[in-house]
């Protein structure tokens, strides 16, 4: 079910990401639609279906870029794998957890999408891409953390409503 | 023997078929896939770029001024064409008079054919400067066909699916354009710095340059036709202990407003393909 819901929503994202939110930017930045969506469906339990979502985020993402196919899944697979780790461990108890991976996944996400842009042959300008899109970006994506946990958590326990015991 | 744990197990299969999706795209095996797979979602995006665009003009604007703006569209239009033409005849007058002095010969230039085209998206790597249009091979256009709108250049074709391409900006660091000034008759290249901004190099440090100048497409390369507007000088940077000079452009395009594009497909640019090391 994570997957028939998942995949459409994934590719609304990335259109919405590149048709719409090119035009609601903070210097440079722009909040990352499908890392949230990964990183909010990880920590809402869904972990393992958070990585399949990571790989298929990021061809949609890759067919709206310069990029190669596949280099940003391989991202969002790995980011997939960190939100892993902590699912059922400390977000119940902390909720900071969100925005600690959050502000982990984001800058895992555009360092790697650097080094990938930098294996394209292409000139990188660290000092500017980190104060006028790593930056921001991040700041966005913290913004949006929380209500996207959330939300998704929302959705996840109307798929799958947690086991109670009478 | 120790047991993968399924959590590893997965992540080892999505990162194989990651990799093994990179390496079919750089070989070039997946350009009919990917071809099928966007037809659906550039048709989505199509729907969605224009509603946005149409939603964005009427909140950027109260209700009764919106025949007024169209009234200002139209003239700005006619406008811009009322310049590029008188761009067009300063630059036939320039011409004639060399080729007339040295050849009595009267250049004829054909006509470009343009295709209109929406734009539908932007790269969603913010480290790429590059626009998604909703006009593909099927539409015949073509890799390094250059796009322009009615204010000057944009860019080029850098990729091209069955349903939609992607055009490289002059923006982007990666695209040179050889460029020529129109008063001074001199010529340079035209790149993007990180940061987006337009630069000109290799400038004649004897030439005088004036703010405000005119840069034109020098056609130099082929990659480009001659004598479309790319902006005007911002800033001359001359010291006299630099073999060249250079200026700073004003694009006169804003890339940000970018709606409809114009694709031009009688031109068949020069591609050198890079030496196999």
């Amino acid at each position: 079910m994570a997957y028939v819901l998942g995949i459409p929503l994934l590719m609304l994202l990335a259109i919405f990401q590149s048709a719409l939110l090119g035009n609601f930017q903070f210097l440079e930045g722009r909040p990352d639609l499908i890392l949230l969506a990964v990183i909010g469906w990880g920590l809402a339990g869904g972990s393992e279906e958070a990585m399949v979502w990571g790989l298929v985020g990021g061809i949609f993402l890759d067919m709206l870029s310069g990029v190669p196919i596949g280099s940003t899944s391989i991202t969002l697979i790995l980011i997939g794998t960190l939100v892993s780790i902590y699912e059922d461990r400390i977000w119940e108890a902390n909720f900071l957890m969100p925005l600690g991976t959050t502000l982990a996944g984001s800058l895992l996400f555009h360092i790697m999408s650097l080094g990938v842009i930098l294996l394209l042959g292409r000139e990188v300008d660290w000092a500017y891409a980190f104060s006028r899109v790593i930056l921001p970006s991040t700041f966005i994506n913290l913004l949006l953390a929380l209500p996207t946990v959330q939300a998704l958590k929302a959705i996840r326990n109307r798929l799958y409503p947690p086991e109670v015991e009478i | 023997m120790r047991r993968l744990s399924p959590r590893v197990l997965i992540v080892t299969i999505l990162l194989m078929i990651a990799l093994s999706l990179l390496i079919l795209n750089l070989s070039g095996f997946l350009q009919p896939v990917q071809n099928l797979v966007a037809r659906p979602i550039i048709t989505v995006q199509s729907w969605f770029a224009l509603r946005f665009s149409a939603l964005r003009d009427v909140l950027s604007s109260p209700r009764d001024m919106a025949t007024l703006r169209g009234e200002v569209n139209r003239l700005e239009a006619e406008n811009a064409l009322l310049q590029q033409e008188i761009i067009s005849l300063r630059e036939q007058a320039a011409e004639a008079d060399v080729l007339a002095a040295l050849l009595n010969y009267a250049r004829s230039q054909p006509q470009s054919r343009y295709l209109a085209t929406n734009v539908i998206g932007r790269d969603v790597s913010p480290f790429i400067r590059s626009i998604l249009i909703g006009g593909g091979s099927d539409a015949g256009i073509s890799r390094g066909m250059p796009v322009v709108t009615s204010r000057g250049l944009i860019g080029r074709v850098e990729e091209v699916f069955a349903t939609y391409s992607r055009v490289q900006l002059i923006t982007d660091p990666e695209i040179a354009v050889n460029i020529k000034f129109q008063e001074s008759r001199t010529e340079g290249i035209l790149t993007a710095q990180l940061n987006g901004e337009l630069i000109v190099d290799l400038i004649d440090l004897n030439t005088e340059l004036s703010q405000g100048e005119l840069v034109l497409t020098s056609g130099l390369g082929g990659k480009y036709p001659v004598d479309i507007p790319v902006g005007r000088i911002l800033s001359i940077h001359h010291r006299d202990y630099d073999l060249f000079q250079q200026t700073t452009i004003q694009s006169s395009v804003e890339f940000d407003q970018l709606n409809i594009v114009l694709v031009i497909t009688n031109f068949r640019p020069l591609i050198f393909e890079q030496p196999n090391p």
